[in-house]
């Protein structure tokens, strides 16, 4: 059962810039051509071959984060709220998108050894164990991570040791679960340890490659997920399980998918052109996606894999990257406007409460059914033990006095009573081991217990908190800060907004001076969007005439071979032959050309194509009086039209 | 321009003997070799080598190929430098901005400059082609900036030339390949205009020359190694057929459906024609374009891509056995594939018979639904007229085919009409199409593993079944077809996990619950032409109750689903949810109303929450004005029923009162 967020949100876009790198640096002597606004969010973009009267091109978004920035910063501005949401149950998914080289890689994983520059993800693991640590005693948590890459629309499990043999996961459906990866390994993670440990052995495995542009460039989508379940005593006294699912996406540079054909219509974006022509389906599908007709063309993997991340329940944000090389201008371009679209896609999140599959609800369970068996064990085995041995003991001694006694007597038997002690003591011995067995079993049984419910993080008590008080207390101040920053931008582009309105509405000037200045400025910021729409309004004549230049052009090329024919057709045709052509041309509307009409018409070829006349007397052809009677005269072969030689038929039998 | 231009003519004759020389000696100079050697090794390092670079290192041959490139273009600037043509092109530069990316060439091109085969001509067609090969290279490596530029200088050494055939495959490779750059950056009408531009150039040139042209791997080959005519022709044609397929996208990213997928038949026609296609492919492809038209009503064109993709699809082979799979991996991969491909393609067929049964039923039915019979003949009577315009209307569709598989197209069109039907057995012939279809479709996509599609493909044939009902006249029939319908969805819509199912199990849940009540609406009616006006019989009454009750239950149902965990019905409706959930009160109310009951507290407690229900509609529309514009006649009914239901209520009472 699923509780419904009312509103739904749109997903959360922030820019964040690297700086110039050294090579980029030599290069050019002009700087970046990326200024950032970091109070309004804002970025402006320079064409670096523009003139300089030229507008800037400027784009809002959430947050932007320019060279200077702190790892630090764009986690607890932009990613903490998310992953807070991730452990009250909601779906949350941090993407990274941008051109080979601009630092995907380096928001979302970072250096690891430097506190300073970890990424998303290790702060993000921080984040969540702490969390957990922190939590009251009565909430039990249990945290999943898988990592996955998916190359050449092949998705790969990189936690499996021998992932490189194997062919690639299967994407399926199944009526209980969902879409889900087959076989995909999830490992349980019980502290940062772990879950670090975790993502190294996934990073080892990762496709990455050496290019001119990047010396650590990814080749593939890789995904981190993590499923974070909690369960909490509810009013109702049961137990209540929320389960939440972080996805940490570190995509490919943007210029290659396009190439393999990664993003489907379903990701809101145009598809791109695809370099192979076997891509045409795209095409296809994406024009007949209409009116409720089946389009065969099953989404590529990672849309299918995050199709709740857009569009669908779960909080997503998007780091857009961009590189400030003025070489790159047309690809940071591409980046923003990209950017700038997934704005508009809106989600609407949800908690997802007590889902079927809880993975923690079954362990609770095993936990539960194997104390049960656990204390019914130690209880049966005390009883047990103490009779057996008890027992044992005097029949062994028993049996003894008993031999002793028929030892002598009966020396005959002494064979056959050896035999039967040692039968005995054989039997006892078997006694002794079933029971140690049995004292085995129950111990291995507390041993998967106690490791069942190491599983299990409790909060509160099992995690040695590192944080005194004052630091807990120094990291709400600092998400009370980040919280502030944000809202005081988003007030900011508010204010922006409002501005120009208010301006016109404050009428009322302490003095004509005042009232002379504002104006003034009023009226160069006036001229100043004059003088933009001027430029664009240039532009746009500015291609007009020149199309109408070049269909100038083409009219008058067009005109001279006209004359040029016509001189011909006067000189050299004869008017009549002309007046022939004339008449028999025709225009055909569906090919757009002139042509000629067959010189019989078509549907008149029957009547047209008279039969050859009969002869008049009954003759296949026309025959001369004279060959007539020639012919009846004898068989003279020269005037036979046909029939040259007479065959007939020989009359008399052989 | 003008001066360049007289020069330009002046040259010739002055150079010839210079040309004759130089050519001579270039070819069989050592050197000569040497750069056709290393371009072979960069080709070869491009196509073949570059795939098994390792993963690690995904450019290595690239990079290779780059530096070859770049030698031979050194080599190839020093070896002809001494003519003194050099400064021609710097002037030319100054012509025009260096980086707008805009194609104004394709006017003058046949016109002005070189012509291709002069020494000039050929000199900058060689440049002009390392530039090209250099700039893909780039491209390929993701730097798509300096991509860039290598191909604009590209384009910059071709404006000396004029369009012939030894340049002209260059004109147009390039041009594809800014296309794509720009089509990558999303700047699409600049991709356009680069496309449109190799698009007329391979047009005029056809026309006015049409010789088969020059490859430009030709331009680095020696003499014995150059191509056949018909190699030729065909590299050439393939250049084209990648310029309508990048043309197809640009205009489907500008939003001009109409002429991508014009382009895009004929992309798949040059495709047939020249035989450069895998079957299974271009089968898929034909297919999914049929749904573009079957959307548009174009069903003549929709049949007739359906069809060539079946016969296509035939030719990829017939599906391995189960013990072909188990033996080798690839068998089964291959199985796999096929099985998969035809069922989309089945998949196709159904949503076209489908789609043209319903929009018959939309032509035919009346303002209640049912079916209009002198709309009917009047339409029986335009098909004769139309069928004998047919045969001309096929004429001017466009047509798929070679011709050894024309026949075989034409016969796969003939199993099913692309005209509306209009009566139940062409209806019936219809949905027997579509349903083997169905059963087709099902057998790869099954309920294990590929859950939305299983589910489409069971709402697709409930709909199928659905149309079919529209047209039978027997009402007993009819009402089976309904029971069809609902023993095939009800156990599905039980099964699904709401939680990752949750919209389907909606549609589901609206679907049975308006099947039942079309059920017994027919139960109903059937039973008063039985009964002649008596009162119904105790057997009738329960199947009415039953019937009523399961699709009031499965309205709740669907109500319940978009309540809040705690039960309570939202405050504010999504708008994709709006109609949906108020026609559902409106119904409940309506079948509660209509249950049959011959106790009075139950009949009392049926309208009281009949009652309830229809004043929700008119609650939710008062407290959402704009609700209102959705369900406009059912808030009208449900207005006067508030009115009226009370009377009902208390004259029920008040006769409860007497009888106590």
């Amino acid at each position: 059962i699923m509780s419904k967020n009312k509103s739904s949100e749109s997903v959360k876009v922030v820019v964040r810039c690297r700086p110039l790198s050294r090579k980029e640096e030599s290069n050019g002597p002009a700087g970046g051509i990326v200024q950032m606004d970091l109070r309004l969010g804002q970025v402006i973009l320079k064409n670096p071959r523009a003139p300089p009267s030229e507008p800037q091109k400027t784009f809002t978004f959430d947050a932007v984060y320019d060279s200077s920035s702190k790892q630090r910063d764009l986690y607890d501005e932009s990613v903490r709220p998310l992953i807070d949401s991730v452990l009250a149950g909601f779906n949350g998914t941090i993407f990274a998108y941008g051109q080979t080289g601009t630092g995907k890689t380096y928001t979302m994983q970072g250096l690891w050894l430097d506190p300073e520059k970890q990424g998303v993800i290790p702060n993000a693991f921080d984040h969540i164990f702490t969390h957990i640590s922190r939590s009251q005693s009565d909430k039990q948590y249990l945290v999943r991570a898988s990592y996955l890459e998916i190359y050449l629309e092949e998705i790969r499990d990189l936690l499996d040791p021998n992932h490189g043999n194997t062919r690639g996961l299967e994407l399926r459906e199944s009526p209980e679960t969902g879409v889900y990866v087959q076989d995909l390994t999830s490992c349980v993670c019980k502290s940062i340890k772990e879950i670090e440990e975790v993502m190294n052995v996934g990073n080892q495995a990762r496709a990455v490659g050496a290019t001119d542009m990047n010396e650590h460039s990814s080749r593939s989508h890789a995904l981190f997920l993590i499923t974070v379940e909690c369960s909490q005593p509810g009013p109702d006294g049961r137990k209540h399980i929320r389960v939440g699912r972080l996805n940490l996406v570190d995509l490919a540079g943007s210029e290659r998918q396009a190439k393999t054909g990664v993003q489907g219509d379903r990701l809101k974006e145009a598809a791109k052109i695809n370099l192979s022509l076997s891509a045409l389906g795209n095409v296809i599908s994406a024009l007949a996606d209409g009116r409720s007709s089946h389009v065969p063309y099953r989404d590529s993997k990672l849309t299918r894999l995050l199709q709740d991340s857009l569009g669908g329940n779960a909080k997503t944000v998007m780091v857009a990257t961009l590189g400030p090389a003025p070489q790159h201008y047309d690809e940071t371009l591409t980046t923003l406007r990209y950017a700038n679209r997934a704005k508009n896609i809106q989600n609407q999140p949800r908690v997802n409460e007590d889902p079927k599959d809880a993975l923690l609800r079954e362990f609770q369970k095993e936990i539960a059914r194997l104390r049960a068996q656990l204390n019914h064990r130690r209880f049966r085995s005390k009883q047990k033990k103490e009779q057996v041995d008890g027992e044992a003991e005097e029949f062994v001694k028993l049996e003894e006095q008993r031999l002793e006694k028929e030892n002598e007597a009966i020396r005959e038997d002494q064979f056959l009573l050896a035999e039967e002690k040692q039968k005995l003591l054989g039997e006892n011995e078997k006694m002794m081991g079933d029971l140690r067995k049995r004292q085995e079993a129950t111990e291995q049984l507390t041993a998967r217990y106690k490791a069942m419910e190491s599983k299990l993080l409790v909060g509160g008590k099992n995690i040695i908190d590192h944080t005194n008080e004052q630091q807990k207390m120094l990291e709400m101040k600092r998400q009370e800060i980040a919280e502030q920053t944000r809202r005081e931008r988003e007030m900011q582009q508010q204010m922006l907004i409002q501005d120009e309105e208010a301006v016109e509405l404050r009428e009322t000037f302490t003095s004509l001076q005042q009232e002379v200045e504002a104006k003034t400025k009023k009226l160069k910021k006036l001229y100043a969007k004059l003088q933009c729409t001027k430029a664009e309004i240039k532009d746009v004549n500015d291609e007009h005439v020149r199309s109408r230049q070049e269909l100038e052009q083409t009219q008058n090329e067009l005109t001279r071979e006209l004359k040029f024919k016509y001189l011909i057709i006067e000189n050299f045709i004869p008017p009549e032959e002309k007046n022939k052509i004339m008449n028999r041309l025709m225009f055909d509307p569906e090919e757009d050309e002139w042509k000629f009409k067959p010189l019989v018409p078509d549907e008149s070829k029957s009547s047209q194509m008279k039969k050859r006349p009969a002869s008049a007397v009954g003759y296949k052809r026309p025959i001369s009086q004279y060959a007539r009677v020639a012919l009846s005269m004898g068989t003279h072969s020269r005037y036979r039209a046909e029939n040259v030689m007479l065959l007939e038929l020989d009359m008399t039998p052989p | 321009m003008a001066v360049k231009c007289q020069r330009s003519i002046l040259l010739p004759s002055c150079s010839r003997m210079t040309e004759k020389k130089t050519n001579m000696a270039s070819i069989n100079s050592v050197e000569w070799r040497s750069i056709c050697d290393k371009f072979t090794n960069a080709q070869r390092l491009t196509e073949t080598e570059s795939r098994n670079d390792p993963e690690n290192d995904p450019f290595r041959s690239k990079y290779k190929a780059r530096e070859l490139l770049r030698e031979i273009y050194c080599s190839l600037k020093s070896f002809e430098a001494g003519e003194g043509e050099e400064d021609v092109g710097g002037e030319n530069c100054e012509q025009r901005p260096p980086d707008q990316p805009v194609d104004g060439q394709t006017e003058d091109a046949f016109s002005q400059g070189f012509s291709g085969d002069s020494p000039a001509g050929m000199r900058a067609a060689k440049l002009g082609a390392v530039e090209y090969y250099l700039g893909v290279n780039h491209v390929d490596t993701e730097e798509l900036s300096a991509g860039q530029e290598h191909l604009m200088n590209c384009m910059k050494m071709l404006e000396k030339c004029r369009v012939s055939s030894e340049n002209v495959s260059l004109f147009i490779h390039v041009r594809n390949q800014l296309g794509i750059l720009w089509a990558g950056r999303d700047e699409t009408e600049t991709a356009q205009g680069f496309l449109e531009s190799a698009e007329s150039i391979y047009q005029r040139y056809m026309k006015e020359d049409g010789r088969p042209p020059t490859d430009m791997t030709e331009y680095f080959t020696t003499e014995e190694n150059l191509l056949t005519h018909q190699e030729r022709t065909k590299r050439f044609e393939l250049a084209y057929t990648h310029t309508m397929y990048y043309l197809a996208q640009v205009y489907k990213n500008l939003g001009e459906n109409e002429r991508a997928a014009t382009y895009c038949h004929s992309t798949l026609q040059r495709q047939l024609q020249l035989s450069q296609f895998s079957p299974m492919e271009w089968a898929l492809n034909a297919a999914t374009l049929s749904q573009y038209y079957i959307t548009k009503g174009r069903y003549t064109e929709g049949r007739h891509c359906l069809a060539a993709a079946t016969v296509i699809s035939g030719l990829a082979g017939e599906v391995p056995s189960e013990a072909a799979a188990q033996e080798s991996e690839t068998e089964s991969e291959r199985r796999e594939q096929l099985w998969q491909k035809r069922a989309e393609i089945a998949r196709c067929w159904i949503k076209y018979c489908l789609n043209l049964l319903q929009d018959a039923k939309k032509l035919l039915e009346d303002n209640i639904g049912e079916l209009d019979t002198d709309r009917q003949d009047e339409l029986k009577r335009a098909r004769r007229q139309e069928e004998e315009e047919e045969e001309k209307g096929r004429k001017s569709a466009m047509l798929f085919g070679s011709e050894d598989t024309f026949d075989s197209i034409a016969s796969v069109e003939e199993k099913v009409m692309c005209l509306f039907p209009l009566d139940f057995t062409e209806a019936r012939a219809v949905f027997l199409v579509g349903q083997n279809y169905v059963t087709q479709a099902k057998e790869y996509f099954q309920m294990d593993g590929y859950v939305t599609d299983h589910i489409e493909i069971l709402q697709d044939h409930s709909s199928l079944f659905r149309a079919l009902a529209f047209f039978e006249e027997d009402l007993e029939r009819r009402c089976k077809m309904h029971k069809r319908r609902v023993d095939m969805l009800e156990p599905i819509c039980n099964d699904l996990n709401s939680r990752y199912y949750l919209l389907i199990r909606r549609q589901l849940m609206f679907e049975l619950a308006e099947t039942y009540n079309e059920m017994m609406d027919l139960k109903l009616t059937l039973a008063n032409r039985q009964a002649d006006n008596h009162s119904l019989d105790g057997h009738t009454i329960k199947k009415f109750n039953h019937l009523c009750s399961a699709s009031a239950k499965y309205f709740q149902m669907f109500l319940d689903s978009l309540c809040s965990p705690e039960g309570k019905p939202p405050e504010h409706l999504e708008e994709e949810v709006l109609r949906p959930a108020l026609v559902a009160r409106f119904r409940v109310a309506r079948l509660h109303s209509k249950l049959i009951s011959s106790s009075p507290p139950v009949q009392l407690e049926n309208l009281n929450r009949a009652l309830e229900n229809y004043k929700y509609v008119v609650q939710y529309c008062e407290a959402h004005p704009e609700a209102a514009a959705a369900v406009e006649t059912e808030l009208e009914l449900s207005t006067e029923m508030v009115g009226l239901l009370p009377l009902k209520i208390n004259r029920l009472k008040s006769r409860m009162a007497a009888n106590n």
